[in-house]
């Protein structure tokens, strides 16, 4: 309470002290260059109108859309007629409380196991030095490079009856894969990682000073770990957790894939079959999505409630140096438990999609004599359609991550200022586009931006994409950067700005360094997920373009299944690839 | 200041936005076509090489090709569109949206398979797929997957999924009345499975999860025998469906005369041979089948197609409920 007084202070001065600042300011700008020389109050408010405005062009005007189409089932052929008639075929549905109460189930099995197995190693890789820790870092990302729906393709591959396993083994766990628990072993794996990462940069960012000024007053050093750095991370997990909550209500892949089988049925495939299957339902699938938002948002609030009050700012001004802690003899088990995950997470699956990219049929099975490069041969003979769409998705991918990361950390900033009023609602409306399957997001946009009388649309151009990422996938810098910034104390900025830095100048010198590293870790992952999203660009990929993933999707739907992994594979080894020589050239650069 | 800010702020946001986007999409025809992706992409660039005129495809399942027309209904991008469900050319002609036309190269169409505003493209029927190396006898009807042998061995594509798959279970339903649910009830009794889409079914018979496929895709299964995969394909003694593969003009397109131009081009030999190579039947009768042909399938009697019209107690609602009540979904 103290330092939010001091905070609001602060910032009353620092704009009080703009006449008197000004001529300063300018003969500094010279030198600064890019910063605008312009009133700190002003300033302020232009950054805040300009996040309200993308945000709700890139968020909220296609949501609004949605929300529309569920109240004007007419509205795609730009009609208002038979408003409501859409609401009541959905909730008369007697299968809509099942599908709701299945979607809760599948979301907490999700999102506990996900803590079960992302918190402990998450701690551990933010607390102690653990060897090889980048490596681990890269082989717990790859999960996000695998597309759910190939990851679950593996695994049935991996362990159904006469699959990979039974061939090697002689058994199989097929009853397994198709039920409840193997779907949410399934989306687990592709999960958990958001977890791992948010707690391990989270506890590595809390962790440091104060738990040696614990451990210099006595304390043990778990008791360090478990009663100051745990709670000072708990934003992290909370934020990561709600994360997965989300993904794991709105994933389609896995359900789709695994819990056909299994006759398990969520809300997000009900929405789908609306949207996939002749004849198609906008409006019914408008109304389910709404339902979604509705209980996304109420996990959200409750989130929250729980972290109010909460906030704890570690990182106040000295730079202290981060001494990472030994594990001495718990060298082995700590190894051995994360051995364990990386086998199941990334190489189960990626052995699965090696094996079917290397075979030349599936029925050969695993023999010396069915090995071959076929289906990379063919990828390569087939004209270049595939490795235009490599490189249409790295593009994107690329595009896709800088635009989050900007626009991601300007809403987490704005919104996090404890002055700014509305900031709540900035803060669910960048978290909406989390719960909404991509589906739902791209009927959104092309509701939004096929409107006739738009002079100019982004609409069947490759920039239709981009916005669907971008809206997609914007929760995560925003998540990540918020759990950062609960962490930077508010009187750092502020004394920048009282010593006469503009707003632009202290966010760059001051506030940015201090979260450039959740955010980049965002952005990472925002590369990873948007180089191979596959749902929204099946409906919004225009006419003569395709993503990596829908040329794989393609090759499914025709039976082949091998050359489908054969891109999969090269995709991921080649984003994984660029991630690893990005993060390379970012550690040079911030070693010098 | 504060509306003046926001305003500032909008149109900022606005030409970012509009700065991303390239122009104005080029007079292309535009074609949304059902699978396989190899077929159309030799159909546009056949038509181009003949005619000059530039054309961009939009290829999708046919449940997304309509999710897109439907969303872009106040706005309509697409000229010609091709899908792998009748009934869904049937739902949109009766609509209004389909602009009339008797292309001259369908005059050796068989007359089930156009009406005048929509034509097949070419036909694929519904087959028993089976895994020669499963340790299972050869099948040559539906009953006999209801065998001991092949108990947990089937896969049957999900009718709510798969619009082949419906009209399968329409025209067993139409020809054998409710002995079509009894087989049902006896398949899931000899723990059948109803698997997602149709690749999602296909996919377990390649591996030897399961021995066959009640109700499969033919020519997606000749691709892969094709390929080297053991499989057969098997058309059942008691008959089955033809899918005839609508395409159609609609009434909004800018470009009448291309478009018309292009179906002209599909059901010329130069096209309909590219339909071949798919393993897909050719819709006019002039060129040959790289596969077992029209003539030698068993069909159900009456088929829709026969009729002109749905049979009594086949729509999609009543079929998908019983069908679940059938498998106890």
């Amino acid at each position: 309470m103290a330092t939010r007084r001091l905070r609001r202070s602060a910032t009353r001065q620092g704009a009080g002290h703009g006449a008197r600042g000004e001529t300063g300011r300018n003969r500094r700008s010279a030198k600064a260059g890019v910063f605008p020389p312009r009133g700190g109050a002003t300033s302020a408010a232009g950054l805040k109108h300009f996040t309200i405005a993308a945000l709700l062009i890139v968020v909220g005007l296609p949501l609004a859309m949605i929300g529309l189409q569920a109240v004007f089932p007419e509205i795609a052929a730009g009609r208002l007629g038979a408003p409501f008639t859409a609401l009541a075929p959905v909730f008369q549905d007697p299968r809509l409380p099942q599908l709701i109460l299945n979607t809760l189930k599948l979301a907490a099995g999700v999102v506990l196991l996900s803590a079960v197995i992302g918190i402990p190693l998450g701690v551990l890789r933010g607390w102690f030095r653990i060897p090889v820790a980048p490596l681990w870092d890269l082989l717990m990302l790859v999960p996000f490079l695998i597309p759910p729906y190939i990851a679950a393709m593996g695994w049935i591959l991996f362990l159904q009856p006469a699959g990979y396993w039974q061939q090697l083994t002689g058994w199989h766990a097929g009853n397994f894969l198709f039920s409840f628990p193997g779907v949410v072993f399934v989306m687990t794996l592709n999960v958990f990682p958001v977890v791992y990462f948010a707690v391990s940069r989270g506890v590595a960012s809390a962790g440091g000073r104060l738990a040696d000024v614990a451990r210099v007053c006595g304390a043990p050093p778990w008791r360090a770990l478990w009663r100051v750095t745990l709670p000072l991370a708990a934003p992290a997990m909370a934020a990561s957790l709600l994360l997965a909550f989300a993904m794991s209500i709105e994933e389609y892949g896995t359900p789709a894939v695994l819990a056909a089988n299994a006759g398990f049925f969520v809300l997000v495939t009900g929405i789908e079959s609306r949207l996939s299957e002749w004849p198609i339902d906008l409006p019914g699938a408008a109304v389910m999505s709404l339902i979604l938002v509705a209980l996304a948002l109420t996990v959200f609030s409750l989130q929250r409630r729980l972290l109010r009050g909460r906030d704890f700012e570690t990182i106040g001004g000295k730079p202290a140096a981060m001494a990472e802690r030994e594990l001495g003899v718990w060298r082995w088990p700590v190894l051995l438990a994360f051995t364990a995950v990386v086998m199941l997470a990334t190489v189960a699956p990626l052995f699965a999609i090696g094996a079917t990219a290397f075979s030349r049929t599936l029925s050969g099975g695993l023999t010396a004599g069915n090995l071959g490069l076929d289906h990379f041969h063919a990828i390569f003979t087939e004209g270049s359609a595939a490795l235009r769409a490599f490189g249409l998705s790295i593009g994107l991918g690329l595009a896709a991550a800088l635009l989050t990361g900007l626009l991601g950390a300007a809403v987490a900033y704005v919104a996090s200022r404890p002055a700014q009023r509305g900031g709540r609602w900035l803060d669910a409306l960048s978290a909406l586009p989390n719960t909404l399957p991509g589906v739902v997001v791209a009927v959104g946009l092309i509701l939004l931006w096929n409107q006739p009388f738009l002079p100019f649309t982004p609409y069947n151009t490759v920039a239709i994409l981009l916005l669907a990422y971008v809206c997609l996938l914007l929760p995560y810098p925003v998540r990540y950067a918020q759990a950062a910034l609960r962490q930077v104390a508010g009187n750092l900025e502020a004394a920048a700005r009282v010593h006469g830095a503009g707003i632009y100048r202290a966010l760059w010198r001051i506030v940015l360094p201090l979260v450039w590293p959740s955010v980049l870790a965002a952005m990472v992952l925002v590369f990873a997920v948007a180089s191979r999203e596959l749902v929204a660009s099946l409906l919004l990929a225009p006419a003569g373009m395709q993503t990596v993933s829908v040329f794989v999707w393609r090759q499914f739907e025709q039976g082949s299944v091998g050359q489908g992994m054969a891109v999969s594979l090269l995709t991921i080894l080649a984003t994984g690839g660029l991630i690893l020589a990005a993060l390379h050239v970012l550690r040079r650069l911030q070693r010098n | 200041m504060q509306v003046f800010s926001s305003v500032r702020g909008l149109a900022g946001a606005g030409l970012m936005a509009l700065g991303l986007a390239a122009a104005a999409p080029a007079a292309a025809l535009t074609v949304y076509s059902a699978g396989p992706a190899p077929l159309i992409e030799a159909l546009a660039a056949g038509f181009t090489k003949l005619s000059g005129e530039p054309v961009s495809v939009f290829q999708g399942t046919t449940g997304k090709i309509f999710a897109r027309l439907e969303a872009e209904a106040a706005n309509p991008q697409a000229d010609v569109v091709i899908s792998a469900s009748w009934d869904s050319a049937v739902d949109l002609d009766q609509r209004g949206w389909l602009m009339p036309y008797a292309s001259p190269k369908a005059a050796s169409v068989p007359d089930v398979y156009k009406t005048s505003n929509y034509v097949a493209q070419g036909l694929s029927a519904l087959a028993l797929v089976w895994n020669t190396k499963s340790g299972t006898p050869r099948p040559g009807d539906w009953n006999d997957l209801t065998a001991d042998a092949f108990r947990d061995k089937v896969n049957l594509p999900d009718p709510a999924q798969s619009g082949t798959a419906l009209e399968l279970l329409a025209g067993l339903v139409s020809a054998q009345g409710d002995k079509a649910w009894q087989l049902m009830s006896e398949l899931r009794g000899n723990g059948a499975a109803v698997a997602g889409a149709n690749a999602a079914a296909l996919n377990p018979v390649l591996q030897g999860a399961k021995a066959a496929v009640f109700g499969a895709v033919d020519y997606v299964a000749y691709g892969q025998k094709a390929k080297g995969e053991a499989i057969e394909v098997i058309f059942p003694s008691s008959g089955t469906v033809i899918a005839p593969r609508p395409m159609m003009i609609l009434k909004s397109t800018s470009q009448p005369e291309q478009a018309k131009a292009f179906i002209d081009y599909v059901l010329s030999s130069a096209g309909q041979t590219e339909v071949a190579k798919v393993y897909l039947i050719p819709a006019t009768t002039g060129v040959p089948a790289q596969r077992v042909g029209l003539a030698d399938i068993p069909l159900l009697q009456p088929s829709r197609a026969v009729d002109g019209g749905t049979p009594p107690a086949t729509d999609r609602a009543t079929l998908l409920r019983e069908f679940d009540q059938a498998f106890g979904r």
